[in-house]
């Protein structure tokens, strides 16, 4: 009898073993080149990972002044993120039990998802459609809406500045957006709209949060976050010296949503989880003791006994493998390129060629000589002329 | 082996088999693709959100096309007035290519109004501009006298406006957009045609995204 139910846990085991294949993945040659190695990344990544690489691609096309990879790539993404993701049977499978949540295509956090607009957006108003740009800062700012406390829905200071300021400068009205912004920064004076500033600058600097697997499986989502050194930054353009302050910070927009209804969802399967490792436990420390009892001392075999101890173990050995299948795990990718804190500045610039800078300071206000970058701005003679710089470029 | 040993053997081997219904993967869903499916720009696709979609642009500018033929400013004008088109301003949410509307009223106009509207391009203005200087400039040859000024002015200019208003709860996203279209005198800046269009839509995303 002993001899069937080793046997029988052994191909268990054998067969447990052999469902964990994965897919072939192409081996990718690093050339260091951020953008080149994203897009050998996306080529290589299964379907459900490839709105991440995209991201990610956009962030490093931005920063090293390739608008158009940066476009290609986030205009990907938006559709999707943008639609309505229903009746998607890797969703359905990611709230199933076996099943951990990145087996779900990836979107993103709301942080992340706003990210991509907020990304679109300089990029829209970089092409000259303002109202395209004010348009993502709206939809960034509606998928903020999903926060749990009402305190922190829709509170990224710099996408109501940022909508208001587009429709003064589209002759509209911004004041109720300008309001809004200026109550979301809670008491932080915010610079007045000037409809002619021509120089449109954003900045972002430090970096973003990570992610990780909370709890006793790793079921709750939760973000490791560092305070960067850089606090606020000041752009020189010739002898015009431009303030970049903090608008928003992604640290605080990821630790501030609370809770998703996918957290209950991995709650209830931890649960689970748990609950069938205690039955397994306690069936299997049930069927040890029978087993036990099996024998008489006169050397004779107690059936019941027996029998009992076979059933426990059964009940013992499927529930320890329906626990160990359980996967309550929280979807911990994340799109780890991005900066922690935001800035914007607008200013009125005559055209032409300027020598830039943009230095970085810490909340003491010193000066971090080595994150000062240098290089040229033309500014055009019609319309805007829309600058990004990121202390995260390389 | 008696009926205990029976019902165990029969109880691990269900087990087993649920479990390894579960592993019958290798990872990648739909390995094969899914074959492009040809579909008709007025149909809701499988890929859809509460946005501006084709079906919408379709249906949108099919009415704006017809209504426009129709007026007396068109449909009874002594000579043939010409349009010049100005950009859609979006005041929504989404994102779009605004000149996509404004194009597919112009090519159903084209198409259906017989010459009885003409559209100015100002869109190829430089190109044009280039091309009588070097009329002018004897450079290349020319079908009539460069210097008489020839570009047409406008009669009118259509344009239109996007606005949306937007709602979400926990039950759901809920998106309305009005579409407002308008072709005004460019003498007399009178509004002489406006027509709207208004298309409403909302969904709930799956638990696994919220």
């Amino acid at each position: 009898m002993r001899l069937r139910f080793s046997a029988g846990l052994l191909g268990l085991l054998f067969l447990l073993t052999a469902c964990e294949t994965i897919p072939d993945r192409p081996r990718i040659a690093y050339t260091g080149d951020p953008v080149i190695d994203g897009r050998a990344e996306l080529q290589a990544a299964q379907p459900k990972d490839r709105v991440l690489w995209n991201y990610r691609i956009a962030a490093s096309a931005l920063r090293r002044n390739q608008p158009d990879e940066a476009r290609v790539q986030l205009d990907t993404a938006i559709p999707l993120i943008g639609g309505i993701l229903a009746n998607s049977a890797d969703a359905r499978k990611a709230r199933g039990l076996f099943s951990g949540e990145d087996s779900k295509t990836f979107i993103g956090e709301p942080y992340e998802r706003v990210m991509a607009y907020y990304y679109r957006a300089i990029l829209y108003w970089m092409e000259g459609q303002p109202d395209n740009a004010r348009a993502c800062y709206r939809t960034g700012q509606l998928i903020d809406s999903d926060a749990e406390a009402n305190a922190y829905k829709s509170d990224y200071i710099l996408l109501d500045y940022l909508d208001g300021f587009v429709s003064t400068k589209l002759a509209a009205d911004g004041e109720d957006a300008l309001a809004r912004a200026q109550k979301n920064a809670r008491g932080g004076a915010l610079p007045p709209y000037d409809p002619n500033a021509n120089l449109i600058v954003f900045a972002e600097y430090g970096q973003g949060p990570r992610k990780y697997g909370g709890g006793e499986f790793g079921e709750q989502l939760r973000f490791i976050t560092t305070q960067s050194r850089s606090t606020h930054a000041r752009l020189t353009l010739g002898s015009q010296v431009i303030l970049l302050p903090t608008f928003d910070d992604l640290n605080y927009q990821a630790t501030t949503r609370g809770g998703r209804v996918m957290d209950y969802i991995l709650g209830r399967k931890a649960v689970f989880k748990s609950t069938t490792n205690t039955i397994g436990d306690v069936a299997l420390t049930g069927a040890a003791i029978a087993a036990s009892n099996a024998r008489h001392y006169n050397g004779g075999t107690n059936r019941d006994a027996a029998n009992a101890a076979m059933v426990l173990g059964a009940i013992g050995l499927i529930s320890k493998i329906t626990s160990a299948a359980t996967t309550p795990k929280a979807d911990t990718r994340a799109w780890d390129n991005l900066p922690q804190r935001l800035s914007f500045a607008a200013a009125q610039v005559a055209p032409g060629d300027y020598p830039a800078k943009v230095e970085f300071f810490d909340k003491d206000g010193t000066l971090l000589h080595a994150r000062t970058k240098s290089f040229s701005v033309t500014v055009k003679p019609d319309g805007d002329t829309v600058i990004f710089v990121s202390e995260l470029s390389r | 082996m008696n009926s205990t040993s029976r019902f165990l053997l029969a109880t691990c081997s269900l087990g087993s088999a649920l479990i390894f219904s579960g592993c019958v993967s290798d990872g990648v869903r739909n390995p094969s693709g899914v074959p492009v499916t040809e579909m008709k720009a007025d149909e809701r696709g499988f890929v859809a959100g509460t946005g501006v979609e084709s079906q919408d642009l379709v249906a949108v500018t099919d009415k704006m096309a017809r209504s426009i033929i129709g007026i007396p400013e068109i449909a009874q004008a002594s000579a043939t007035p010409r349009i010049v088109i100005e950009p859609v301003v979006n005041n929504t949410r989404f994102p779009i290519n605004k000149d996509i509307f404004l194009t597919r009223i112009r090519t159903q106009l084209n198409e259906k109004a017989m010459g009885k509207v003409r559209f100015v391009d100002r869109e190829i203005m430089k190109t044009l501009e280039r091309e009588r200087d070097l009329k002018r400039s004897g450079q290349v040859t020319a079908s009539a006298d460069p210097h008489v000024v020839e570009f047409r002015g406008a009669d009118y200019f259509l344009t239109g406006k996007l606005d949306g208003m937007t709602t979400r709860t926990s039950a759901g996203t809920s998106d309305y957009v009005l579409y407002s279209f308008r072709l005004v005198d460019a003498r007399t800046s009178e509004i002489v045609w406006e027509s709207s269009a208004e298309i409403k839509k909302q969904g709930l995303e799956d638990a696994a995204y919220r």
